[in-house]
């Protein structure tokens, strides 16, 4: 996984793009730079995203069937291929949404205890 | 996976697309067109990159997550060297023993001949040949009448081949000026042919060959190798067997080395029909050779049925002709004899060996299968011990998003790389093991290990990487995500229910081991009492050889010996030489029955009246060093026009000559043609073989009988034994320089030979179970080890609590002493079905053999203190305050 040390942006863990794939397609379909840009923008352009591991990751969870693609047009009347959501990637999303609360509010308990009952 | 491939047209548009919109959208940011689009061909990266990537995803799906797997799994199995080194070796180790043996098996049991179709080839077997023949084997040889007959006429077989070994053992032969032995055998002009053996350099034989007995061979490939180094000038130059010339027009295929029980033949001729090449050696019988004897049944015969006939209806085709031709030549049946018959067996693997080896064979493959039990096991207690300890690492990856299946290829690429290593190991050592296992068999033909061999091996690889993939599986999945947040290690390891399967583990691992210690101890107790077995002779300084000298009359052969016995006197360093017929201590004896002062002897009921003779020469009993209890041992003086005399053993004076006094009576053979004067009785001693109990013996005089031909010499020196061979070797090359020694040995070998296959089975055995005893040390040391790893903090808990290091150590201790305990519980039923199935294999000890089972238990006992003593006392030395801290 390449990190990028030049500046301030930080390379995804393995496994949690998957995770923001989902979310950002749970707002409506979108194509791959679509995705690309809300993650970056929506992590204030903390979260780097390889473009190469997005396009695996987004092929990745089209052959789990959490999400699916059809070719379509964008705003700007460009072709893309679009992607949305399926009812089991959405319950994937959900599942691991709730796992990851817990896993940050673990680690945040840990980090940070100020001000938190035990 | 995919279920519908994207093509990588369609992922370059969607690459093309990605570029575009975000070109756009810097657009829509102020920049210039073709600031946007370099811009965005930067953000993205390399375009080509993305496009392999998906490329490989797609194509050979997984393969790069395979590579990064296998990587990682490389990097943490180097972590832990120790762990790596013990499974791997562990793994060559018991698959390696495995193949070896079953290489052996799978050569001397299963392996088909290297033929055409060999399910197709039958040896054709008679039973009842008719009185007054001669056989090789009653079961298995014909007559050459039989032979002329089927090869002609075959219903039910495409054809019917003849082979007959040119000597019983070796052959004398010359190729340039050197005198050699080999192994010969005279075959049917179809011979190549009708097996469907290639001769890919030179040709077979034909049918013509066999005809005009042509002075032509063809060798083998092994022969050829050994002999020649593969030479293909070889063909067209000129081999001598027993001084005849023969042009060597051929060698035969790789891997085939003739139909012969366990031996390899390296070359082959027509069959042919002059005196001194007569079958098996055998001097001419009243002047004929085998073609010509109709009472002499000596050749073997092999056919291929005919399609779509089976063995049962060709043997019924068979038997009306074969039932004419057995008489050809012997007039009518004597009235009530019963009709001889043929029939089919199938030509699978070497006949004879089957029986010799196949028992023990079985006995050692369900050894080494406990072996590998064991070695198995091993390797998933240790992976399942590590894995264990990785818990947290899984479940952190858990936490991190990584799918059980990729935890599962993880595991698997673990296994795959530990397997693999084992199993180039393993195949290093199986070789190895083979060849050496070959050589203690005495099995000369070819070990190579062929495809069923690796199939094997290949299937037992297989089964070791799915188990070790899948067995530490569950505890990984077990972790769950969430244990990664706890952080006691008394909390997250204290899971009283996982370890019960590795407790279950150890347990039958004492279980198996103390199986293969009994049985181990078994033979080697065997072993000892066959070595330590009286010979009742003084065998060290006796050394051994054959001779096989071209004579053609009676009294040229006595000269010969006569000569050949005086000039050897001579040796310095020969202390008294003397000749046999039969090679004491080679398995081979003359058995029959004997007259007692003209009568055949009375016996009582149900005893036997076979006796065993020899032919022996002057000082026999005084070379071999065998007691003389009455009378005299055979001297010079007694020659062809002296008196025949006898010597008998103690056996045939008990039994035919109860309460009288043996010396002054006749004996003779059972036709009363041939009479002879008891002069000596000599004591008991062991004559074919170590593990044999004595019989009734008598020995007649070889100067006084009329036969001649190949006979051993045996001669008592001072000092090694075998350094008299090459001053031997010189005086038999005097009298005829195409004589060469045939199996020349001490004496003491010759008798070792006979229980060579006790001897191979019980050292064997003997590897086996000290195999398994390292395996289980080291198996149970890794659990222990591992389990005192686990409750560092409750010992320390405990320590601090006022527990004493004594009462830690018995704690620990205590828990492998139950384990070993109910292994050995279940362990000495299983010991005694062990011992009984391999009772035919004792000798002088029972299979219930206390002190065994004793030796047994406590060297399980022993293995399980060994293995405890390092974890007992890193317990002991815990340090109570710090074991507490990591709390």
């Amino acid at each position: 996984m390449p990190t990028q040390e030049n500046d301030d942006r930080i390379a995804l863990l393995q496994g949690t793009l998957d995770i923001l794939i989902l979310k950002v397609l749970l707002l409506g379909p979108c194509h791959g730079q679509g995705v690309a840009r809300s993650i970056q923008r929506q992590s204030e352009e903390v979260l780097f995203v390889d473009h190469g591991s997005l396009y695996l990751a987004l092929q990745r969870l089209e052959d789990k069937k959490l999400i699916q693609a059809k070719w379509g047009l964008s705003e700007n009347n460009r072709k893309a291929r679009f992607y949305s959501l399926t009812a089991k990637g959405r319950a994937e999303l959900l599942n691991k949404t709730s796992q990851w609360k817990r896993l940050t509010r673990a680690m945040g308990l840990i980090l940070e205890p100020q001000g938190e009952e035990g | 996976m995919s279920r519908q491939k994207r093509s990588a047209d369609d992922f370059a548009e969607e690459v093309r697309a990605h570029l575009e919109l975000e070109a756009d959208e810097l657009r829509a940011e102020g920049l210039s067109d073709e600031e946007a689009h370099r811009r965005a061909h930067v953000e993205f990266g390399s375009v080509s990159t993305a496009k392999e990537r998906f490329y490989l995803r797609s194509r050979i799906q997984g393969l790069d997550n395979l590579i990064r797997d296998l990587r990682h799994s490389l990097r943490s199995l180097l972590k832990s060297p120790g762990f790596a080194l013990t499974a791997i070796l562990t793994l060559a180790l018991g698959i390696g023993a495995n193949t070896a043996v079953f290489s052996v098996m799978n050569a001397v049991l299963l392996r088909s001949l290297p033929v055409t179709d060999p399910t197709r080839l039958a040896y054709i077997r008679p039973s009842n040949a008719p009185r007054r023949t001669g056989t090789i084997n009653s079961r298995e040889t014909l007559s050459y009448a039989v032979y002329e007959t089927l090869r002609d006429q075959h219903p039910g077989l495409s054809n019917v081949i003849a082979y007959v070994p040119l000597s019983g053992s070796k052959v004398a032969v010359r190729y340039g000026s050197q005198p050699e032995e080999a192994e010969g055998d005279m075959v049917s002009g179809a011979f190549f042919s009708g097996l469907g053996v290639m001769v890919p350099h030179g040709r077979g034989f034909t049918e013509q060959d066999e005809k005009d007995h042509a002075p032509i061979a063809v060798i083998s490939y092994n022969y050829w190798t050994r002999r020649f180094a593969r030479n293909p000038d070889v063909l067209g130059t000129t081999l001598y067997v027993n001084g005849i010339g023969l042009t060597i027009v051929g060698i035969a295929a790789e891997g085939f080395e003739g139909l012969e029980a366990g031996g390899s033949a390296d070359f082959w001729i027509p069959l042919q029909n002059r005196p001194e090449l007569n079958a098996w050696g055998n001097p001419l019988d009243d002047g004929k050779t085998y073609a010509a004897n109709p009472t002499w049944w000596c050749l073997h015969l092999i056919g291929r049925l005919a399609p779509g006939v089976n063995k049962q209806q060709a043997a019924a085709a068979l038997n009306p002709l074969f039932q004419r031709a057995a008489y050809i030549g012997l007039g009518s049946p004597a009235a009530g004899e019963k009709p001889p018959t043929l029939s089919l067996e199938e030509a699978r693997g070497f006949p004879g060996y089957s029986e010799e080896y196949g028992r023990p064979l079985r006995m050692l493959m369900a050894m080494v299968g406990f072996v590998l039990l064991i070695a198995l096991t091993n390797v998933v207690m240790l992976l399942t011990a590590r894995n264990a300890a990785r818990q947290r690492e899984f479940s952190m990856r858990l936490a991190l998003g990584a799918g059980r299946r990729d935890l599962l290829r993880q595991l698997l690429a673990e296994s795959l790389l530990l397997v693999a290593t084992g199993g180039v190991l393993a195949w290093v050592f199986a070789k190895m093991a083979t060849r050496a296992l070959g050589s203690w068999a005495q099995i000369e033909s070819s070990l190579a290990p062929d495809r069923t061999v690796l199939a094997f091996a290949l299937g037992i690889l297989v089964v070791a990487a799915l188990l070790f993939g899948l067995a530490p599986l569950r505890i990984a999945l077990a972790s769950g995500p969430a244990l990664s947040l706890k952080t006691s290690a008394a909390t997250s390891n204290a899971d009283a229910g996982r370890s019960r399967g590795a407790r279950i583990m150890v347990a039958f691992q004492m279980t198996l081991c103390l199986v293969l210690l009994v049985g181990a101890g078994l033979l080697i107790r065997t072993l000892r009492n066959l070595e330590n077995t009286p010979l009742g002779l003084r065998v060290d300084g006796l050394v051994v050889f054959g001779v096989n000298p071209h004579v053609t009359s009676i009294p040229q052969g006595k000269a010969f010996y006569r000569d050949l016995i005086g000039k050897l006197r001579e040796l310095p360093g020969v202390e008294s030489v003397t000749v046999m017929d039969s090679r004491i201590g080679s398995w081979s004896s003359n058995n029959g029955d004997m007259t007692v002062d003209g009568n055949l002897p009375d016996v009582p009921n149900g005893s036997s009246r076979t006796v065993r003779s020899n032919v022996a020469g002057p000082g026999f009993f005084t070379t071999l060093g065998v007691p003389v209890l009455a009378g005299r041992d055979f001297a010079d003086s007694d020659t062809e026009t002296s008196p025949h005399v006898g010597i008998i053993n103690e056996q045939f004076a008990k039994r035919f000559f109860p309460n009288r006094n043996p010396l002054g009576h006749m004996i003779g053979t059972d036709d009363g043609r041939y009479q002879m004067l008891v002069v000596g009785i000599v004591k008991d001693h062991k004559y074919r073989s170590i593990d044999e109990e004595p019989i009734p013996m008598a020995w007649y005089e070889y100067a006084q009988i009329p036969m001649s031909g190949r006979m051993d010499v045996e001669l008592r020196v001072h000092g090694d034994p075998l350094a008299i061979l090459p001053s031997a070797r010189k005086v038999v090359q005097q009298i005829d320089p195409n004589l060469p020694l045939i199996k020349p040995m001490t004496q003491r070998a010759q008798y070792d030979l006979t229980i060579s296959s006790q001897t191979l089975f019980a050292r064997l055995a003997g590897c086996f179970g000290l195999l398994a005893i390292l395996l289980v040390a080291t198996g149970l040391y890794g659990t222990l080890a591992y389990r005192v790893n686990r409750r560092t903090a409750e010992i320390g808990v405990r320590m601090a609590m006022g527990a004493g290091r004594g009462q830690v150590v018995w704690m620990i201790l205590r828990d492998s002493l139950v384990l070993t305990a109910i292994g050995v519980l279940a362990g000495i039923p299983l010991a005694f079905a062990i011992g009984r199935a391999l009772s035919s294999s004792l000798y002088g000890v029972q299979p219930l053999d206390a002190p065994t089972y004793a030796l047994a238990i406590l060297g399980v006992t022993i293995v399980a203190f060994v293995a405890s003593a390092a974890p007992a006392s890193r317990a002991a030395s815990i340090d109570p305050l710090k074991a507490l801290r990591t709390e």
